[in-house]
């Protein structure tokens, strides 16, 4: 694979911990979600477009599918509602996963908003076929503090990857 | 560089399954397509109650630091104000049961005076005491979850009540939980009657109010309602018995220019408490009075019409503001 300059080597990944992270992801999203706000940020969203930008091999469409499919039936939502969105989320994320990851995590984050705001503009368009769809202005607000996260986020799930790197310089061959 | 850094797997040049648009074409498809079932066709209850049973322990889970805090809290709660608390329930314990004596000697004389009426004796109902588990994280619309489902025997339709009043009705059954519908959610309705005036009308869930408040429609502007009147459930749709308390109005907003006048009504019960009641439905509702000739098309067909009226209205009367 062909890298940037002066960008560091990853270890690979530990296929056990993308899921872990999806199943944590999960979880926390069904925690703050509680809020009922319209502005909360979709973790397991941001995770998923994450995975499948730097492992397109392990984590597809077909996933993003079924935990979209979670979600619908734990907020009780029509079925299929965040499952559509979440494959075209996780669809984008593959689309440009080639050119995202060539720019520091703060510029992706403004590469990942469209995404995230097509993603919740799908689920408005499918409350607005049902008749259930409000408006509030915490709905533009959620795509924006998924971007803002995303440097987080990207940092965090990348941590095992980093690992191990001082003592591989350091250690006598 | 030792083999650890090495991806095992190489890169599958030629076999790399289908390709990202055919995926998103099928998986867009699939949804769509469970969308459509679930709104026109509701099929899709099975795969739903799967997931949510596999989802369960899931939110049990999440629910657990919750539960943790409150405990805590309450264990925490000073001397004094459990002392308050205390003379307060008492005070209020006493007032009732002067009330529930009353109400006693009350049904007891209602019962003789029916009987000696003739008039049909009124629904006794039995609940069932829910714990709430989490009010579903859809700012759309106003539902929670509760912790009893279709083993504990909880029916769908049942109406649901707290300790001040109606609060919805279960429209989702799972076998571990059910899903009740708020009030004020915008697909509920519920038949009321003014507690002052003894008028009927029908409160819907308002969606606009983002803390939830019922509506009553169609009521002509020169309407007996004042704000502060009671309303409580009126009992002719056989789903909820006569005589809950539902919700006080709160505001009046006559327009000469428009046909009705607007009528917003706050629901009495709070979505705050944790226990509720599911009542269970009576079994037997209340055929239609008789008297009714069933005014047959067709001469012949007389019996069959006669036969097929109570279950169709039952079911009609039954089936409002539910949505299965």
């Amino acid at each position: 694979m062909i890298m940037e300059r002066g960008k560091p080597l990853l270890s690979p990944v530990d296929p056990p911990f993308i899921w872990l992270s999806l199943f944590l992801a999960l979880i926390l999203n069904m925690l703050i979600g509680l809020g009922n706000y319209f502005w909360t940020p979709d973790l397991l969203a941001m995770t998923l477009v994450f995975w499948s930008a730097h492992q397109p091999r392990r984590v597809g469409i077909g996933a993003a599918f079924v935990f979209g499919l979670l979600m619908d039936v734990h907020e009780s939502a029509l079925l299929g509602q965040n499952a559509l969105a979440y494959t075209l989320l996780c669809f984008g994320s593959l689309s440009i996963h080639r050119r995202l990851l060539w720019f520091p995590v703060h510029q992706q984050s403004i590469q990942v908003l469209p995404l995230f705001a097509l993603a919740a503009l799908a689920e408005w368009l499918t409350r607005l076929f049902v008749g259930q769809a409000l408006f509030s202005w915490g709905l533009l607000l959620a795509p924006l503090i998924q971007a803002a996260l995303w440097p987080v986020l990207s940092t965090l799930l990348l941590i095992p990857q980093r690992r191990d790197r001082s003592s591989a310089l350091n250690r006598t061959l | 560089m030792s083999l650890e850094s090495i991806d095992h797997t190489p890169p599958p040049f030629f076999r790399q399954g289908l390709s990202a648009l055919s995926k998103l074409a099928l998986f867009g498809l699939l949804a769509v397509l469970l969308m459509v079932s679930d709104e026109r066709f509701k099929i899709t209850n099975p795969l739903r109650s799967t997931i949510a049973t596999v989802m369960s322990p899931l939110q049990w889970l999440i629910l657990q630091p919750g539960y943790a805090i409150g405990y805590l809290g309450s264990y925490l709660l000073s001397l004094q104000e459990a002392r308050t608390l205390s003379t307060q329930n008492d005070k209020k314990l006493t007032l009732d049961t002067l009330k529930l004596q009353k109400i006693e000697q009350l049904q007891i004389e209602n019962g003789h005076l029916r009987k000696l009426l003739n008039l049909r004796p009124q629904l006794s109902v039995n609940a069932q005491a829910v714990q709430v588990l989490y009010e579903t994280p859809d700012p759309y619309s106003h539902r929670i979850v509760v912790d009893k489902g279709v083993l504990e025997g909880i029916a769908l339709g049942s109406p649901v009540i707290d300790e001040s009043g109606v609060l919805g009705q279960v429209t989702r059954i799972y076998p571990l939980v059910s899903e009740v519908t708020l009030l004020t959610d915008r697909d509920q309705s519920i038949p009321v009657m003014n507690a002052r005036t003894g008028q009927r009308n029908i409160a819907f869930g308002n969606p606009g109010h983002a803390s939830g408040e019922l509506e009553l429609r169609f009521v002509p502007p020169g309407a007996d309602v004042e704000v502060g009147d009671l309303l409580t459930t009126s009992g002719i749709d056989g789903v909820y018995p006569a005589g809950l308390h539902v919700a006080t109005v709160s505001g009046i907003d006559r327009r000469t220019d428009a046909a009705f006048a607007r009528i917003h009504a706050t629901p009495l019960s709070s979505k705050e408490g944790r226990h509720l009641l599911v009542l269970q439905q009576a079994k037997e509702l209340a055929a239609p009075p008789a008297d009714i000739p069933p005014k047959p098309m067709r001469s012949k067909n007389t019996g069959r019409i006669k036969d097929a009226l109570p279950a169709m209205d039952i079911s009609e009367m039954g089936n409002q503001g539910v949505r299965p």
